[in-house]
């Protein structure tokens, strides 16, 4: 393992972060808050820690697999500690598992918060907190990739690093044509929903933030009450659609809009995740209005399908206060907090593609009963998937489960009912945010003591890095 | 090499002058804070409890004359009068918080309102106060003047608590950028020494390693040793003296 060569390109992503931190300088002397000498200072920090590194060691053609992996890991870690700066310098709510919490939950696109009042935080450290959402949501680490001119054998161990196994398994190009699609694609859902928001009645201000977190499947927004503060259909609307873009597979959406090759919907997971998410709302948007949760099927159909597509996307928006809606929905919500989007978007967590793999691995364990002698293969668009991406999602799937399990049982030591942590628990390892309980789409984390934000922190960090990665750490061989 | 290492050097030094300097920046903020504490709202305050003592004790001259002993009632009116004149007078001077000036303009208002009722009490001896009068009167000007003190007093407190709210945010926003500059300091040193020991110390042990595995008595006199920077050019060197070494050896 060559340490340096880890901290040269932790350097290059710092140099990046620290762009996004001036950036918000900027806006804070623009917007005449005193938050701007906390950006600076940590612009200059990012920048020293950052640049000291790129000079000192000198460009490397290749990277082993595990110097891959812990560059990953490692990076994620740092960034988060880097983000918390601006947190901790402003103060206030900010304690120093506040802010950590925050930067992890920013960065891993999770979206859960510890703010009570988040209307009392300057702009420019609104915007901050967006941005991180932003920069996760990407995956620093390709932009790494892309800046930096190194061979391709690097590239391409980074990119395995960042990318879940199961996006890889649909990309059919070069690493850096890889690369280069996610940048695209993210670009421009940037760019289109921050002008359909504007349209829509939006400022620029609040446009851009509900984009950053919008397209990064993040949640943050810049209003206590999330999305309802607004109260437009339009704006719901649009919303909607750019969460489910964002939780769809970027290959899938940069081969139909931009290669015209084929479309969307010859994906079978494409079908199966909306047909999955339209059954969602459907069962949601009855239960509220039979309950007469909403006056109207149209009220409960709009706050239904909102709060389905929101969590099922791992997005965590909110128009309405799901906690005091019925049980029978929040245990429906429960489940897309717990599936997540797809693999191949910006969202993290269990991801939907492994979910369909367990429907199908079960359908072959019953054609094994029926015909023990008989020969079956799980089949996902015509390809045959193998056996050890299978057993590694049934693996990664129990995992994660007890992952939850582990939690919740942290969580309730500390007298938290099983509603507030079972929830917690499924909605910061899935990157979603919100759960239910105290810590609802319109609560927040600030009640958990700090030793269960650190949990739920480390379970975010789990979830965005596909949990084997970050626990190889832990072992002695994955360093010598 | 050299210019990394004063690099090095060089940004350790730009680290403590940024983190001096913030905290030097926190500091005079919050002795200015401090100073605005004491001078914007506590003077106000103390100006608004006078102003409030002095119309209780205005109403109990007016009661005393209420109740004959007019000598008595007409002192205490008047030693009241111009405690509250004063204190009025500290509060006018001292308008620091928005919507200040509007309180202090209505209480100049209801107590000259308020005065011109009971001034009669002691200018003219014939004057006698009765019951009546008092309560629909004196006494209801006294209470809504009391009133309107009170939102004065009200409203520097709250500006007082929040101040001192900020002071509390602020120091520890002072502390925060030392611990945060100490922090990145030290992870700076811990890179840097990491690296003086990957990029100073590794050549010397590949030179070390180079010349204890060349052979002399087997006639090798081209030691390997991978070297850059200044290292390569002691390693030229080093080869240089075996080419000597090696002139020598031939001419013997």
């Amino acid at each position: 393992m060559r340490i340096e060569v880890v901290l040269r390109y932790i350097g290059v992503v710092f140099i990046i972060i620290s762009s996004f931190l001036f950036i918000s300088f900027l806006l804070a002397l623009l917007w005449q808050e005193n938050t701007w000498i906390l950006f600076l200072y940590s612009t200059l920090i990012a920048l020293v820690l950052g640049f000291f590194p790129v000079i000192f060691v000198p460009k490397t053609d290749y990277l082993t697999t595990l110097e891959g992996v812990f560059i990953v890991v490692t990076g994620w870690i740092s960034i988060c500690i880097l983000g918390m700066l601006p947190y901790i310098l402003w103060g206030g709510e900010f304690s120093l598992i506040n802010a950590w919490f925050e930067s992890v939950s920013g960065f891993t696109t999770t979206g859960s918060s510890i703010l009570q009042d988040v209307e009392a935080l300057p702009k420019s450290l609104l915007f901050w907190r967006s941005s991180t959402h932003w920069l996760g949501g990407i995956g620093v680490i390709i932009y790494a990739i892309l800046i930096l001119p190194q061979s391709g054998s690097a590239r391409l161990i980074l990119m395995g690093s960042e990318f879940s196994n199961l996006a890889k398994s649909n990309f059919q190009y070069r690493t850096r044509e890889i690369a280069k699609i996610l940048v695209f694609v993210y670009f421009g859902l940037t760019l289109l929903e921050t002008l359909a928001l504007t349209l829509l009645g939006m400022s620029l201000f609040d446009a851009v933030n509900h984009t950053f977190a919008t397209v990064a499947t993040g949640g943050f927004s810049t209003r206590n009450a999330s999305i309802a503060a607004f109260d437009n259909v339009g704006i719901e609307i649009c919303i909607m659609i750019f969460m489910v873009l964002s939780g769809i597979h970027f290959g899938l959406i940069y081969n139909t809009i931009v290669r015209k090759k084929g479309n969307l919907f010859d994906s079978t997971l494409v079908r199966a995740y909306l047909a999955f998410i339209i059954v969602g709302i459907g069962f949601v948007s009855l239960k509220l209005f039979w309950s007469g949760s909403f006056e109207s099927f149209g009220q409960s159909l709009r706050y239904g399908s909102f709060q389905v597509i929101s969590l099922a996307t791992t997005t965590g928006f909110a128009s309405a206060d799901s906690s005091v809606w019925p049980d029978f929905t929040q245990f429906i919500l429960i489940y897309f907090t717990i599936q997540c989007a797809m693999a191949g978007s910006t969202s993290g967590g269990l991801k939907f593609d492994r979910v369909w793999i367990f429907f199908k691995s079960f359908g072959r364990q019953i054609k094994l009963l029926q015909h023990p002698r008989g020969v079956f293969t799980v089949k996902i668009d015509g390809k045959v998937i193998d056996d050890n991406l299978e057993v590694h999602t049934l693996v990664f799937i129990i995992f994660y489960i007890l992952i939850i399990f582990v939690s919740t049982l942290i969580l309730t030591t500390y007298d938290i009912d099983i509603r507030t942590a079972f929830s917690a628990a499924a909605a910061t390892i899935g990157n979603v945010g919100p759960g239910f309980g105290k810590v609802s789409s319109l609560g927040n984390f600030s009640d958990i003591p700090a030793f269960g934000k650190f949990v739920l922190a480390a379970n975010m960090l789990l979830g965005r890095l596909e949990i084997f990665g970050i626990i190889s750490l832990f072992f002695r061989k994955t360093w010598w | 090499m050299k210019s990394k290492i004063l690099l090095g050097f060089l940004l350790i030094i730009v680290m403590l002058i940024i983190a001096g300097t913030m905290s030097i920046i926190e500091f005079i903020r919050i002795s200015n804070s401090v100073g605005g504490l004491l001078k914007n709202n506590y003077k106000s305050i103390e100006a608004a409890k006078t102003m409030i003592e002095s119309l209780e004790r205005e109403d109990s001259g007016i009661l005393l004359n209420l109740t004959g002993h007019k000598k008595e009632g007409n002192g205490i009116i008047q030693s009241a009068d111009s405690a509250f004149s004063k204190a009025f007078l500290i509060a006018s001077n001292n308008v620091t918080e928005e919507n200040e000036q509007d309180i202090i303009n209505e209480i100049n208002s209801v107590y000259n309102d308020y005065k011109q009722g009971w001034e009669m009490l002691y200018k003219d001896d014939t004057v006698r106060c009765n019951t009546e009068v008092y309560f629909e009167g004196h006494h209801m000007k006294f209470l809504e003047c009391k009133q309107i003190v009170h939102s004065l007093l009200n409203l520097n407190q709250s500006a007082m608590y929040h101040s001192a709210t900020d002071l509390k945010e602020r120091s520890q926003r002072s502390v925060m950028p030392g611990i945060v500059a100490i922090v990145s300091a030290l992870v700076f040193l811990l890179m840097f020494n990491f690296f003086i020991t990957i990029y100073l110390f590794g050549p010397f042990k590949r030179i070390i390693k180079g010349l204890k595995g060349h052979q002399y008595d087997k006639g090798d006199f081209d030691p390997q040793t991978p070297l850059r920077d200044e290292f390569r050019e002691l390693d030229t060197e080093i080869k240089q003296l075996s080419n000597r070494l090696r002139n020598l050896n031939k001419n013997n």
